[in-house]
């Protein structure tokens, strides 16, 4: 059986997902660093109710872009991100059969489980789990979350994250996720080759530094006055917004050390207020 | 005797888990009886062989037998016995309660042995209250062949190739167990991990990596991959670094490398593992690149507008700062070219990937742009040495710019208010002091720790750096590490720091000396005339500020004058040329003339003058002897 191109792969996980009971959801429509800044995991991991996702998330990390020259890093990737919250006992179990789905044996690799920490200190959270190996690939990694926006979790969930490119390099055996078929006669670096070059020049070269400082100014101004407004989503795209206008002054070199933390403190402070506004307002049975 | 087999199935723990886990379970098998502790990444296992049938009977003692009328019907009722079936002993009534079945008893201590394992990173999965360093999914006990009550009789095998195992009896458990492609015992695997390695002609592989890989795996098997030659090269460090510090490799001679598999199809599993590990290096390789192509001087000018630490300045005042230290340490030019290129990969994009290529990886880069070998060396060696045993830098270039490294950065610390409390160390300050320590007393550097902090100190504030502190305690935190590292008792290292000695390396070396003199006459004689000059006027605060030699009248008073006059600056010399047993001497001297001044005159004279006269020349006698040390330190 010959392996799935890029698009049949996140097919075969959207098949998967949906067939567990996973809502599927849609990229989010702003810039994330990663598929937990999504609302449909920040947020709904918070509270007491139930819920399983499973979403594509592109994610846009500007000081990881190598202006397309690098077979490894981009500054414009996508993860596949599942949430299940609860964490089911057998989590682990479906996580392998998912892979399996993939056309993975598991019995002809060697997959492994291995120590993880993961925090993110700017939204306040942290959980542990591991990262995911395939003969030495990491594949995915895989976390029980303990605390989101500074708040102890009620209801642990498992988070899920796949990295596509990876798995997908791992899946048909290339080395450059340039390389990897995307569809027939398509390959990934066809499509965003050029893409990362550009953006490559404007995240490091080009990314207005004066404007994007005052823009920083500007979102979390509105964040604070939509969070007095009692509106936690529409504020929290304020958070989502500070944090990737933070990371292109990082990327543009415009951050000291000091300053750094500084800039990382206040979308903390705001995305611990989003959280518990969200847990008052919103993730409280209705009366 | 019953066999007792307890095991917690677990998803899978990290190696820091499983240590701390075989700890605690190791004393909590002391209480159980004679076996084993067995932990993975899987399961923590407790193997009892001897485990008593009934559990040992316990004597509850109640009220003193005198109060029999008023309280013994109280006691039995609670005990749940009657008046007649309590006993005596020692004066106090009581009840011996029979010990419960074993298997009775058992469901309960197994569970506290769960509930009671405690990790440094614990985790909650569900919402049973339970907390532990990874979810528990099964617990399984069997004591002989019977289940305990509460738990499951089975086990489960290798995660992909085997499901569930069940588990006939406690002695049968490891057989079946590897029969599942399980080996419970850390042991073993470490011996198959160590014998594979062997084989490939690895005798002493990385000790950090081995103790990790042993509890990545639990069926372990050694396989070994090949890199494109190409990548021979990059240097040989980053090549290692990229094995080991992510992947958990272990590198073999030329393009070879090694590493522990956990299962699957060897030629698969490796075929996957080369195109991880090329992948790796290709970024690696692309990463040198172009930091080669900035080269070192550009490098050394864009790590000096980073911050070195937050209150303290850039790494271009850092640099600035070891320029001048490594000149008061009388390193020569190619110290001071060291220094200036010391944290130019700090800006290396290398290190930013690997963090543990500082220092070697700006070595490199300084070789690729020609620079002199003491140089290079230097700048390779300048967080050496980084563990208490580890190797000390081989040149003199290396050792006087760690030591004015190790300096700068306890002078930051201390001067922001940063100085370890307790077991809070995060800058590794203590690590920093004893490598001062090593390179005085092995290195033979001369190191005047106070002299130098100082030095560092007024350049931080020159540099406008926002300070709390003075540097004035760094010696004192530095010194202090001396005590644990000689041969010379506690007090006698304490002694020495209060001498005339700042320098540490003598400052052991009198310690020592000390030491070493303590049962002789000459140190007897120096701590009588020391002591009783101390214990008069030390806690004095009635002593003339400075000694004049007019007001002395009587003859053993002048005679004293004259023997400190002549004593003070012979031992001042001795101490200054390290000869310990000459200053001893000299001191010695004094014994005399100090026995003559006690009997023959009244220090406490009527006349204020001549009374302050009197304390202020004991307190030149102190201070003459005291320039050995403050031997009031030392028990006699």
């Amino acid at each position: 059986m010959s392996p799935p191109n890029y698009q049949e792969m996140i097919a075969s996980l959207e098949r998967y997902w949906a067939d567990y009971g996973c809502v599927l959801m849609q990229p989010y429509h702003t810039e994330l660093a990663a598929g937990t800044m999504n609302p449909a995991t920040f947020l709904r991991s918070l509270g007491p109710d139930e819920w399983k996702t499973a979403y594509v998330e592109p994610v846009i990390r500007p000081t990881d872009g190598r202006y397309g020259e690098n077979p490894f890093r981009f500054q414009h990737y996508f993860q596949y991100q599942v949430l299940l919250k609860p964490a089911p006992e057998d989590v682990l179990d479906l996580y392998f059969a998912s892979l399996e789905a993939l056309g993975i044996d598991t019995k002809r690799h060697d997959v492994r489980l291995v120590e993880d920490d993961w925090e993110q200190p700017t939204l306040g959270a942290w959980g542990l789990g591991w990262e995911v190996w395939c003969d030495g690939m990491e594949v995915t990694q895989f976390t029980y979350f303990q605390q989101v926006g500074g708040l102890e979790i009620e209801l642990v969930p498992a988070e899920i994250t796949y990295g596509l490119e990876r798995l997908a390099m791992f899946l048909q055996g290339k080395r450059s996720a340039l390389e990897l078929e995307w569809a027939p006669g398509v390959r990934w670096g066809d499509v965003y080759r050029e893409s990362e070059r550009e953006w490559s020049v404007y995240n490091f070269e080009v990314a207005p530094v004066d404007i994007l400082t005052s823009r920083f100014e500007e979102h979390e101004t509105e964040c604070r006055m939509l969070l007095d407004r009692e509106l936690p989503l529409p504020a929290y795209d304020q958070v989502l917004k500070c944090s990737h206008t933070f990371n292109l002054l990082d990327a543009r070199g415009a951050i000291s050390v000091t300053e750094r933390a500084a800039y990382i403190g206040r979308v903390r402070t705001l995305a611990r207020k989003v959280a518990q506004l969200y847990v008052e307002k919103i993730a409280q049975p209705a009366l | 005797m019953p066999s007792l087999l307890f095991e917690i199935g677990c998803e899978e723990l990290p190696a820091p888990a499983c240590t701390e886990a075989a700890t605690q379970l190791r004393s909590e098998l002391a209480k159980l009886g004679r076996g084993s502790v067995l932990v993975g990444p899987r399961r923590l296992v407790l193997l009892v062989d001897d485990l008593p049938e009934r559990e040992p009977d316990e004597w509850v003692k109640g009220p003193p037998e005198n109060l029999r009328e008023k309280a013994a019907e109280g006691f039995a009722k609670k005990q749940g016995v009657g008046v007649g079936d309590l006993e005596v002993r020692d004066g106090f009534l009581g009840v011996l309660v029979p010990g419960r079945p074993l298997l009775e008893a058992l469901p309960e201590r197994l569970n506290e042995i769960v509930r009671g394992l405690a990790f440094s990173k614990s985790m909650r999965w569900d919402d049973s209250g339970l907390r532990f360093a990874r979810p528990v999914r099964w617990l399984c006990a069997k004591l002989d062949d019977r289940t305990v009550e509460g738990f499951g009789g089975s086990s489960y095998g290798h995660r992909f190739t085997h499901g569930e195992v069940p588990v006939p009896s406690a002695r049968e458990y490891l057989d079946a167990l590897r029969a599942a492609d399980v080996e419970p015992d850390p042991d073993a695997r470490l011996n198959t991990i160590a014998e594979g390695l062997r084989k490939l002609g690895l005798a002493e592989p990385n000790p950090k990596v081995l103790a990790e890989v042993v509890h990545l795996a639990e069926w372990p098997t050694v396989l070994e991959g090949t890199f494109a030659e190409r990548f021979l090269s990059l240097p040989r460090r980053v090549v290692e670094t990229a094995m080991e510090s992510h992947q958990r490799y272990f590198p073999l001679e030329s393009n070879r490398f090694a590493f522990v598999a956990n299962g699957g199809d060897p030629a698969t599993v490796i075929a996957g593992n080369e195109g991880v590990l090329e992948g790796r290096l290709e970024d690696a390789s692309f990463t040198f690149e172009r930091d080669v192509a900035k080269g070192i001087e550009r490098l050394g000018e864009e790590s000096a507008r980073i911050t070195f630490v937050a209150g303290a300045g850039s790494y271009g005042d850092k640099v600035a700062r070891l320029e001048a230290l490594v000149d008061a340490l009388g390193g020569g030019d190619a110290s001071r070219e060291a220094a200036r290129l010391a944290k130019a990969d700090q800006a290396a994009e290398l290190v930013r990937e690997f963090p543990d290529l500082e220092g070697h990886i700006g070595a490199e880069y300084a070789r690729l742009a020609g620079f002199p070998e003491a140089v290079c060396a230097a700048i390779d060696e300048q967080y050496l040495p980084d563990s208490a045993g580890g190797p000390l830098p081989e040149t003199e270039t290396g050792r006087v710019l760690a030591a004015a490294d190790k300096v700068d950065s306890l002078a930051v610390a201390f001067g922001l208010g940063q100085r370890p409390t307790g077991s809070r160390d995060p800058y590794g300050l203590r690590r920093a002091a004893i490598g001062l320590c090593r390179l005085a007393l092995e290195g033979n550097l001369e190191l005047d720790v106070a002299a130098l902090s100082a030095r560092a100190h007024q350049l931080l504030v020159d540099q406008g750096a926002e300070l709390k502190d003075d540097a004035s305690e760094v010696a004192e935190f530095v010194e202090e590490r001396l005590e644990g590292m000689l041969e010379a008792p506690v007090e006698f290292v304490r002694a020495a720091r209060a001498s005339g000695v700042t320098e540490l390396g003598g400052i052991a070396r009198l310690a020592e000396a000390l030491a070493a003199s303590a049962d002789t006459e000459e140190f007897e004689q120096a701590y009588v005339a020391y002591d009783r000059a101390n214990r008069l006027a030390g806690k004095s605060d009635g002593a003339a500020a400075e000694l004049d030699p007019k007001l002395a009248t009587d003859e053993a008073e002048l005679a004293l004058i004259t023997a400190v006059a002549g004593a003070s600056p012979k031992i001042a010399a001795a101490l200054e040329a390290r000869e310990f047993d000459d200053a001893l001497a000299a001191a010695a001297e004094l014994r005399a003339p100090v026995d003559r001044f006690f009997d023959e005159v009244l220090v406490m004279a009527d006349d204020a003058q001549v009374r302050a006269n009197r304390l202020r020349l004991l307190l030149d006698v102190r201070d003459a002897v005291g320039a050995l040390g403050d031997l009031a330190q030392i028990p006699r």
